[in-house]
């Protein structure tokens, strides 16, 4: 029933090939400004060189030799994943309920709604500080980070979401007798999903900006660690197959959450019966 | 049953509109009143006076004998655009009422699926809203209202978004369902010929400020079809109505 899904697989798979004409265009000039001496002092890797390192990184045998870019690329990116799906799921636990109360109440909203615009415009940079100071060189560090980086998108667009529920959806299921409860659980949080789902795409975009950020400085493990360590010991195959592998997992997971998106939707794109 | 004394409403404070001026309406058990009006004459505002989705500014409301003061699943309410909830199926929209207001399954879904019947979906079951057109649409507003057993359907013009053809039917559905049923009815609207066909008083509204200034019993025989749009009472109920309408319509 879904839209995508209802595309004929020759229009799904030229969709596809038109999106790889870009990287595979830059793969290729990266490869022959390489190896043509167009990089300045070889600063850069050539993709070939990018791609056996990330092998061996992903699938060499950590046994052999004292390597960390050996055989590690899968618990990296599981210390990544974790910590985000965690102040991911923290800030969704927080963050939806509260949209829904401050776009539902106009008492929460004056209550809440300033302190939350005051501290928006605070980088999550700004919070390594303090993070650092209070979970230290731990795991819920990075986890707190993700939570702060995520909540803003989540509760702004569940508050907007809340805010444009249908006058009249409203009246109707006041008038069947609904209880503020039931309201909010069977008519706005059903009618803001659409706007929620936006704010959950864009916040995990930031969780994966905070996760690296906290990894890079305050968390000594995962791709942000990596990528850090990396440099410093001028490993340039390894941060480039690190930022894809970065790019990799944003991705799957954003298209993780437009699975389940057009699952919950499923109402808004139904067909008409023409009866 | 209903009964409206003095009733004012203004909106946006001193200064502001006053959309409906002093209206006293006593609506009876079982009778059906149209209030008729061109845009504007504050009809919807007194229509959601009653439901219970505004305060009046002045006078009183009394429904069943108490002030109506909030919504109330006694005074149902059918919405111009019918106002279903998008994400559920014809099903739960129509057991929305009975299922918030906790009652048992066994106490709604018997009466859910014969009134489902009585308005002519229940081959429609598991549609959602989007799946059905203008006039199936109405029809589940219309359940969902009568599976509450309301003592008044409050009606704000249900039909006026229809083509033409699905409105004749929708009228023939309502006078059945009212003929089986004899709940009271306040049904608003703007066509003439609706009003006639349908009720048992039709009230003629004018603008600024919002009146009643009359308020004509319509004496055709019931059970009543639309075949009689065409007879000559009708006609007659029909020009004492437009001569009213001319007469006090004052131009601007």
């Amino acid at each position: 029933m879904s839209e995508p899904s209802s595309l004929p697989l020759v229009v799904k798979v030229q969709k596809v090939i038109k999106g790889l004409v870009l990287p595979v265009l830059a793969i290729v000039l990266w490869q022959w400004a390489g190896e043509n001496g167009a990089i300045a002092g070889g600063a850069l890797p050539t993709p070939d060189r990018v791609w056996d390192a990330w092998l061996k990184w992903g699938f060499g045998n950590p046994t052999f030799g004292l390597n960390p870019y050996v055989g590690t690329w899968r618990d990296s990116v599981m210390f990544s994943a974790g910590r985000v799906v965690h102040g991911f799921v923290i800030a969704i636990i927080v963050g939806v309920p509260l949209g829904m109360l401050i776009g539902w109440s106009r008492l929460v909203s004056s209550l809440v709604d300033p302190t939350i615009q005051w501290l928006r415009p605070v980088p999550i940079t700004a919070w390594l500080p303090i993070s650092i100071a209070v979970f230290g060189i731990r795991d819920f560090g990075a986890v707190f980070l993700i939570m702060i980086g995520a909540f803003y998108p989540i509760v702004i667009n569940t508050t907007q979401g809340a805010r444009d529920v249908e006058r009249n959806w409203i009246r109707a299921a006041l008038m069947m007798g609904a209880s503020e409860g039931a309201i909010l659980r069977r008519v706005v949080f059903p009618a803001a999903l659409p706007s929620i789902f936006t704010g959950l795409r864009i916040g995990l975009g930031i969780a994966w900006t905070a996760v690296i950020v906290s990894e890079m400085v305050a968390v000594k493990s995962g791709l942000g660690y990596v990528l850090w360590d990396a440099y410093y010991v001028g490993r340039m195959d390894i941060v480039i197959a690190d930022m894809v592998s970065i790019g990799l997992m944003g991705f799957l997971s954003d298209q993780l959450i437009v699975a389940v998106e057009l699952w919950a939707l499923r109402w808004r794109r139904m067909q008409s019966f023409n009866a | 049953m209903i009964k409206f004394s003095h009733v004012s409403k203004r909106y946006g404070g001193k200064g502001g509109v006053l959309a409906l001026d002093q209206v006293d309406l006593t609506i009876g058990e079982g009778e059906f009143v149209a209030l008729l009006g061109p845009s504007g004459c504050g009809k919807s505002t007194l229509l959601n006076l009653v439901a219970g989705f505004e305060p009046l500014t002045s006078g009183s409301m009394i429904f069943d004998g108490h002030h109506i003061d909030r919504p109330g699943p006694e005074r149902a309410v059918v919405f111009q655009e019918a106002s279903l909830l998008p994400w559920l199926s014809v099903w739960d929209n129509v057991v929305f009422g009975p299922v918030v207001q906790g009652l048992m399954a066994q106490d709604y879904e018997p009466r859910a699926r014969e009134i489902l019947k009585l308005v002519g979906l229940e081959a429609f079951h598991e549609a959602l809203p989007v799946q059905l057109s203008g006039g199936m649409r109405q029809r589940v507003g219309i359940a969902r209202a009568l599976v509450m057993q309301p003592s008044a359907l409050l009606m704000d013009e249900p039909f006026g978004a229809l083509d033409a053809q699905t409105r004749l039917s929708m009228q023939q559905l309502l006078l059945d369902v009212w003929q089986r049923l004899k709940v009271t009815v306040l049904f608003v609207t703007h066509d003439i010929d609706e009003a006639i066909l349908l009720a048992d008083r039709v009230c003629v509204m004018t603008a600024r400020p919002g009146r009643i200034t009359r308020d004509i019993p319509i004496t055709l025989r019931r059970p009543r079809s639309i075949d009689d749009l065409t007879n000559n009472d009708f006609m007659h109920f029909k020009a004492e109505i437009m001569a009213e309408m001319r007469g006090v319509h004052v131009p601007h």
